[in-house]
């Protein structure tokens, strides 16, 4: 199945790219993606204990399974204000 | 009343103070956040916003959500910039009514606080010499 993934701030300088269509095996967990993710970037390895993680715009569980046309975001903590 | 906006374009306060004020609050409190001369040290010359707009909308309008539940809210405007903010420029306006003060006061911190906490907003400073990602957990 396809799955989106965006990535922003400082993620997105490491990954050199915003956003990213990937083909997945169906049922896969969020943190399997994170994992083969974070594998084929591994200049994001130590920031992973900080990374947050969001599934169509929402925070989520990391045990979350992924379904057909779900967009991941992958970003470093929030600054705004 | 409730107006949760992003935006590139500056942040006309006067206008929003007037936006839907009402008799029955007895305070508007207004919090400014402002792009500040010195950071961690170094000289900044600007600050660019990057936002992941439709999950900061979302994450926006829940707080208003929370405070609403928690305080005796009447008017709740959030307005959060993006882009490139110069020094002294508003980055962020919190507005609050409230028939009492106390509301108000805690109110506008709580959704300041979240703000710095859930809302996909990065800021990169720029100084003399380069710039950086700030991270606010860090």
């Amino acid at each position: 199945m396809r799955i989106k993934i965006k990535v922003f701030a400082s993620v997105r300088d490491i990954c050199g790219f915003n956003e990213k269509e990937l083909i997945v095996s169906d049922s896969i967990k969020l943190n399997e993606v994170i994992d083969l993710f974070i594998k084929s970037n591994q200049a994001l390895s130590e920031k992973k204990e900080t990374l947050l993680i969001a599934v169509n715009e929402e925070y989520c569980r990391m045990d979350r399974t992924l379904e057909e046309g779900d967009t991941l975001a992958i970003f470093p903590p929030v600054s705004g204000g | 009343m409730r107006l949760i906006l992003t935006q590139k374009e500056k942040i006309d306060t006067g206008k929003i103070l007037n936006g839907g004020a009402s008799y029955s609050d007895g305070s508007d409190l207004i919090f400014i956040g402002k792009v500040r001369d010195i950071s961690r040290g170094k000289k900044v010359t600007h600050i660019d916003y990057e936002i992941y707009n439709e999950m900061a909308l979302k994450e926006l309008n829940r707080i208003a959500d929370e405070a609403s539940l928690n305080h005796e809210l009447n008017r709740i405007i959030i307005i959060h910039r993006y882009g490139r903010v110069l020094l002294g420029e508003t980055s962020i306006v919190i507005l609050v009514s409230s028939p009492h003060r106390d509301s108000s006061y805690q109110a506008s911190r709580y959704i300041i606080d979240e703000i710095k906490k859930r809302v996909p907003v990065w800021k990169k400073e720029f100084y003399d010499d380069g710039s950086e990602w700030i991270s606010d957990r860090s």
